[in-house]
């Protein structure tokens, strides 16, 4: 491969960097999502914070039953 | 090549400076709607009580290392791979086992389970994405169906199915993302832009749109328009391979976890990373993180066998879970919320709840 082709490349590596930047540079920015809010409203159907009891989990086992 | 559209003043030194100067203008922009961190605005948020998580299955049956697991939308099966090549579908409820394929090589670091629940997708060091429609006719060898869908230069890391069991998106230690066809195996979209292999892969929740998340040895967070074959955003603030991504449930920000031992948060929205799950006693890799429902808990798993849980809005952790005996390879949360499932170097998997 001649160093022509070589630094060919290289430049085309290097302007296509510079235009991803330009583009991520120039995107549109807002105050941060308001992650807050949504954990809050849907932390009542998160399982892992309401608990589910061992009853309806079909992980946990269910209390032992004497068969009388 | 060389001269072709060449400008007078554009050489190589020059383009090169141009892009350090956007870095530096990138980083501006990100800091000036820099309010508060996270954790900050969540000081009035109410902590969390204690957790009781515990192991309520274990799944054993691989020979070998655990790389990868996907949860069926049924909430109840899994399918799993190992670095011993076989690929096996559990029922987690009853442990058993209900199909098992063995791939024609070993290491098979990627499977995913179709929406329909019908077929599963794998792959590793074939480079191939594989889709095994599931049957229960016991007659039939899985292996016969098998259909080859994807083709890299370099092994499979990640795949997952879309909305549908039509289309795959695989990632690949050839440092490419893909979008390929199901029933024609065609490449729809290709995503270059990784300077090394790709490991992880997300898709944005559907009703986000159409952008997946990638994360490579290159420490770089990569999100994509899966249309055009752009990238959209990039990240790159961890200081070591990216091992996993995973969507917040909002679509609004996303976690990933890194060799460098942190698993952190970006927001889209505001570009930028908001939050850095760490302590100066985790010093292992977190090799999977995935968030509960609410997005409140970050589950995360480590090369150092332990799961840390953390407050996702506190950045405290609140939960060390012991059990594996070796590294923990894949985690995922099952799709209702109620458990999570671990894979391991160990050779087992464990349902958490």
């Amino acid at each position: 491969m001649s160093s022509k082709v070589a630094v060919g490349s290289d430049i085309g590596q290097a302007r296509r960097t510079v235009e991803q930047l330009r583009m991520e540079a120039g995107i549109d920015r807002v105050k941060a999502a308001d992650l807050l809010q949504f954990c809050t409203e849907q932390a009542k159907s998160d399982p892992f914070l309401v608990g589910i009891p061992a009853a309806t989990n079909p992980f946990k086992e269910k209390k032992p039953c004497a068969i009388l | 090549m060389a001269t072709d559209g060449l400008h007078e003043n554009e050489t190589l030194a020059s383009l090169k400076m141009e892009a350090e100067s956007l870095k530096g203008k990138l980083e501006e922009e990100r800091a000036k709607l820099h309010d508060v961190e996270l954790h900050q605005v969540a000081e009035r948020v109410e902590a969390l009580g204690q957790f009781v998580m515990k192991t309520r299955r274990t799944l054993k049956g691989h020979g070998n290392k655990v790389l990868c697991m996907d949860w069926c939308k049924d909430k109840r099966r899994i399918v799993s791979s190992s670095q011993d090549g076989k690929v096996i579908v559990w029922d987690s409820f009853t442990t058993n086992k209900e199909h098992a394929v063995t791939m024609p090589c070993t290491w098979v670091m990627a499977c995913a389970y179709a929406p329909s629940g019908c077929a599963i997708a794998c792959g590793g060091l074939d480079n191939k994405c594989s889709v095994y429609p599931l049957t229960f006719d016991k007659n039939e060898n899985m292996a016969a169906k098998k259909k080859s869908v994807a083709m890299h230069t370099n092994y499979l890391s990640a795949c997952s199915f879309t909305n549908s069991d039509m289309q795959i998106l695989t990632a690949s230690g050839d440092g490419t993302c893909a979008l390929w066809d199901v029933e024609s195996g065609q490449l729809l979209q290709s995503f270059h832009g990784h300077g090394a292999d790709v490991l992880c892969l997300d898709l944005a929740p559907s009703e986000t749109g159409n952008t997946f998340v990638s994360g490579g040895c290159d420490k770089k967070a990569m999100v994509w328009d899966m249309r055009s074959g752009q990238c959209v955003q990039a990240f790159e603030t961890h200081e070591s391979d990216i091992n996993s991504v995973r969507y917040y449930p909002s679509g609004d920000a996303f976690a990933s976890g890194s060799d460098d031992a942190t698993c952190r948060l970006y927001d889209l929205r505001a570009d930028r990373e908001v939050a850095i799950y760490s302590k100066e006693s985790i010093i292992f890799g977190a090799s999977s993180v995935d968030f509960s429902l609410s997005g409140r808990l970050l589950f995360a798993g480590y090369n150092d066998y332990t799961i840390n849980v953390w407050d996702v809005l506190k950045g405290a952790r609140v939960s060390i879970l012991f059990g594996h005996e070796n590294r923990v390879s894949t985690l995922r949360v099952s799709p209702d919320g109620t458990a999570f499932c671990s894979g391991s170097w160990d050779h087992t998997l464990r349902v958490w709840a």
